[in-house]
């Protein structure tokens, strides 16, 4: 807390394939102490498995991860971190509270199992067999299980797929009266209304790649105008980028360099003519949909997964 | 640790099938057979048929609890994706199956004590209170090699199969072995085979008791060899990643 740059997360080239899919490629991701980062991407584009990393559940194949300085598995063990996964299941024929109440006894640093029932809105169902709760209990319960560790980073894999939209608002709320006390939060979603009110900074994965990282605003500055999006195989400056006629915001991820333009035409044509070494040139017109779609649309046109 | 055995405890206390299958069931055998066949002694020279009957059928509570237990939950579990939550936090995994282990351990004892406790008070066995003592530990002990047979089955079968899969080994283990029929009276093929399974030698230390003789050797061994065999291949399994993890995660 008292170091200013302590990091929360910091990986350094992970990747992960399964047998010959790449899940993720190198890549590179730090997090600040008390952000709140969502992370975005359709189905396949590598977020349960950079999870899975984060939690040492899934090795990298390459690179170091760390979080809080330990390794992802020892960062477990400490209950620095704790995640809530994707339907995952309890143990049958115990309560609520029982198996709450194996989470406080798990891990070091543990709230009270009252403390985590109340904090997950459980309370009234503390007795109440684990096989016998409803989706939105379940999830909750999930939650209660993360957040009875009292970790400084809580992950959370889709925390409100399969809810309704009431059980959805309910759910935030609680995660909001969580968070607010300088933890990291990660979380990863397809419903983009969530991540304005929940999280300062948006990661956006594709096909296994960071291709962009910036703040909601950003995000959605970048929406309102043509994207011109292409790879570079050499280290793109910046400055330069912002020097091209129209250009208005810059994001770099990688080798993934995606410009927003009021003029696309005129970007194009600079780039065309200056030096760089650039591939894979899309642009995308302006557009409602937002820039999630612009920065994630080549899954469709390539037809993977 | 403890906290896990405890759930793991309570949990199988108020699951019926296990009170019905494990506990219920070879009460009513037992009561069932030595009403039919306790009358006399089983074979010159041999236990009485209340006793024999009494230990067979302690043995075959054992097994199942101890199976039932381990095995067909495993499985459950790693469908359900229990054990994956259970690897999201810090819970090892030898932790998981030793808790397992003792719960089923525990369990045992009343499937045991009932049905010994059925025979002195309905039909009259008698022995000393150091036989039945002896016997009740000795088959207590050896249901461990049940619930590490139990464990590997949980590892290696998907949920679907493990009940029946455990339980039809069960069945015909203990046909095989002679507590249904016993092994006085079994034809000769099949008491040749029957000398080499944990579930007549489990018996079979039990009998000796009640008989008046140690605990034979030859049984011990058995069970041992038996529960080695067992463990091996459970923890060959177990450290196998790709048999931990429920499904690949999604991409």
């Amino acid at each position: 807390m008292n170091q200013v740059d302590a990091l929360a997360l910091d990986a350094q080239d992970v990747s992960h394939r399964y047998g010959d899919t790449v899940a993720v490629h190198p890549l590179e991701l730090s997090l600040a102490v008390g952000d709140t980062v969502a992370l975005l991407g359709p189905n396949g584009a590598g977020k349960s498995t950079l999870i899975g990393m984060m939690l040492g559940l899934i090795s990298s194949d390459s690179g170091t991860l760390t979080i809080d300085g330990l390794s992802p598995r020892q960062a477990v063990a400490r209950g620095r971190i704790a995640v809530m996964l994707q339907d995952t299941g309890f143990m049958p024929g115990v309560r609520v509270a029982e198996l709450v109440r194996l989470g406080e006894r798990s891990y070091r640093e543990a709230i009270s199992t009252t403390e985590a029932l109340r904090l997950a809105d459980l309370t009234d169902l503390a007795d109440r067999r684990v096989d016998r709760l409803s989706g939105g209990q379940s999830q909750r319960l999930r939650f209660a299980l993360a957040i009875v560790a009292n970790p400084r980073i809580v992950v959370l894999d889709e925390p409100t797929r399969a809810l309704d939209v009431t059980a959805r608002s309910e759910f935030w709320k609680t995660m909001q009266r969580f968070a607010g006390e300088g933890r990291t939060v990660v979380f990863a979603t397809h419903y983009l209304d969530e991540v304005d009110q929940n999280a300062a900074r948006v990661v956006v994965m594709d096909a296994g790649r960071i291709v962009a990282d910036g703040s909601p605003d950003e995000l959605r500055a970048a929406g309102g105008t043509s994207s011109v999006r292409f790879s570079s195989r050499e280290p793109v400056s910046p400055e330069a980028m912002r020097a091209l006629p129209g250009v208005e915001r810059v994001l770099i991820a990688g080798d993934m360099v995606t410009l927003t333009s009021g003029d696309s035409d005129a970007t194009v044509r600079a780039l065309s003519v200056g030096g760089l070494a650039w591939h894979s040139l899309e642009v995308a017109p302006p557009s409602l949909d937002s820039i999630f779609r612009t920065l994630t649309d080549h899954h469709a046109r390539e037809g993977a997964e | 640790m403890l906290y896990l055995f405890w759930l793991e405890t309570l949990r199988m206390l108020r699951d019926p099938k296990y009170l019905a299958l494990a506990v219920g069931a070879p009460i009513g055998f037992y009561l069932l057979f030595s009403t039919l066949f306790g009358g006399g002694r089983t074979v010159p020279g041999q236990l009485p048929g209340v006793v024999e009957i009494a230990v067979a059928m302690a043995a075959f509570g054992a097994i199942w609890s101890a199976i039932s237990t381990t095995g067909p939950r495993l499985a459950e579990e790693r469908q359900i994706g229990w054990i994956e939550q259970l690897r999201s936090m810090p819970i090892p995994g030898w932790q998981v199956l030793t808790a397992k282990l003792l719960a089923s351990f525990v369990t045992a004892l009343p499937a045991i004590v009932l049905v010994c406790l059925t025979a002195i008070v309905a039909k009259g066995a008698s022995l000393t209170l150091g036989q039945w003592l002896s016997l009740v530990t000795l088959i207590w002990l050896g249901s461990l090699t049940f619930s590490a047979m139990g464990i590997l089955l949980g590892l290696v079968l998907p949920a679907e199969l493990a009940f029946p899969a455990s339980y039809g080994l069960y069945l015909a283990g203990s046909a095989l072995g002679g507590l249904w029929v016993p092994p006085s009276v079994m034809p000769a093929g099949m008491f040749d085979v029957a000398v080499w399974l944990p579930t007549y030698h489990l018996a079979n230390l039990g009998w000796a008791v009640a008989g008046g003789s140690a605990p034979p050797l030859l049984s011990v061994l058995n069970l041992i060899g038996w529960t080695a065999i067992f463990a091996v291949g459970a923890l060959t399994t177990f450290r196998r990643p790709r048999l931990r993890r429920r499904t690949k995660l999604p991409t």
